[in-house]
């Protein structure tokens, strides 16, 4: 019984960390993403709205 | 009763740990080193944000091609002991959700290496991952004693595809790169088939000590490091490295080639001492020839021999 529960927290701690891992690893393709286009752009974002 | 050591390696749920494990590692900072070498030895101007992405997509690309390969090699690791302890083979991690991992990821460093770095740089790249899945891990590995000699272009690749990424296009001059690890790949594969030979003969991989014996695989060996020695002088001959690159080309190439000869003259035939050694020797050229080049090219000293790049 003790081991099922154990078994059940150490499952359940893997998912929290995956999910952790995910979410930072989208969060920094996002800011690559950002942090590239705007390299691309070159500060003429300015121009594309006139 | 379960020792520390049966714990840890029991089926679990998988953890971040497990998925890195997927990427294999130690071979990502081989890929990251050389490709960072193909970054810093291309001529001109090299953006270092753009550079850093395309080494991200080198990296990520390698560690793709690890996980498919670990996935695809499922059953083969799962029957050698260099390989059981891999998260697949443990069952931490399904053969299914490795796949998903290692396309997505191969998928993902290919969009971004288009999107922001240029499309020839992920045309070869997408080749490197390509030659590695299908031609080397379902195709060759399986099939001929050459397969770490054939499959071996897909991670000699890596110095081509920096070079692209900084100029666009591709020379000779980053193809002598991509033949140095190319020669490499043999005596150093070779020399880890030597003392895993037993594990390979039970998987049924036809390497090269498994299929023609080891006496042959011997002088396999001093065949490709006799043919890396020269071709390890000339990154520093053509202008791409310095006097401290040919002086490592020299030294270590020798190194190699001697140890190399000391595989041939063997005679322990149960623990290969001199293959072990040759292994480490093989990883200390690759390391230093291409920690030479980096570091010429960073403080200007290369080209002393001329240059034709």
């Amino acid at each position: 019984m003790a081991d099922d529960d154990d078994a059940a927290i150490q499952f359940e701690r893997a998912r929290r960390m995956r999910n952790i891992a995910i979410a930072l690893a989208l969060g920094g393709l996002v800011a690559l993403f950002f942090v590239m286009t705007m390299a691309h752009l070159k500060g003429h974002v300015v121009e594309l709205f006139q | 009763m379960a020792t520390a050591a049966t714990l840890s390696l029991a089926p679990r749920a998988a953890s971040v740990a497990d998925y890195l494990a997927l990427l294999k590692p130690r071979v990502m900072s081989l890929v990251i080193f050389t490709g960072l070498a193909g970054i810093v030895a291309a001529p001109g101007h090299s953006d270092p944000l753009t550079a850093f992405v395309a080494l991200l997509c080198i990296a990520i690309g390698a560690g793709a091609s690890g996980a498919l390969n670990m996935a695809y090699d499922a059953d083969i690791d799962a029957l050698m002991s260099r390989t059981a302890a891999r998260p697949i083979p443990l069952g931490r991690i399904s053969r299914e959700d490795a796949l998903g991992f290692g396309w997505t990821l191969a998928g993902g460093s290919l969009l971004v290496m288009t999107l922001f770095v240029n499309p020839l740089a992920a045309g070869l790249l997408a080749f490197s991952i390509f030659f590695y899945v299908f031609v080397y891990t379902l195709w060759l590995k399986r099939l001929t004693p050459q397969n770490i000699v054939i499959g071996g272009l897909a991670g000699a690749l890596p110095p081509a595809i920096g070079w692209a990424a900084v100029t666009g296009s591709l020379s000779p001059a980053p193809l002598i790169l991509v033949l140095v690890i190319f020669l490499w790949t043999p005596p150093h594969f070779w020399a880890l088939a030597l003392f895993r030979s037993d594990d390979y003969a039970r998987a049924g991989v036809p390497m090269l000590p498994v299929v023609k014996g080891k006496p042959h695989t011997r002088r396999q060996i001093l065949f490709y490091a006799v043919l890396l020695f020269p071709v390890g002088l000339l990154p520093a001959l053509i202008g791409l490295g310095g006097a401290l690159s040919a002086a490592v080309g020299l030294i270590f190439g020798a190194w190699l080639v001697w140890q190399a000869t000391a595989v041939l003259r063997e005679t322990d035939e149960e623990r290969e001492p001199a293959a072990r050694a040759l292994f480490g020797v093989s990883i200390l050229y690759l390391f230093a020839l291409f920690a030479a080049l980096i570091v010429e090219r960073l403080i200007g000293l290369h080209s002393v021999f001329g240059t034709w790049t």
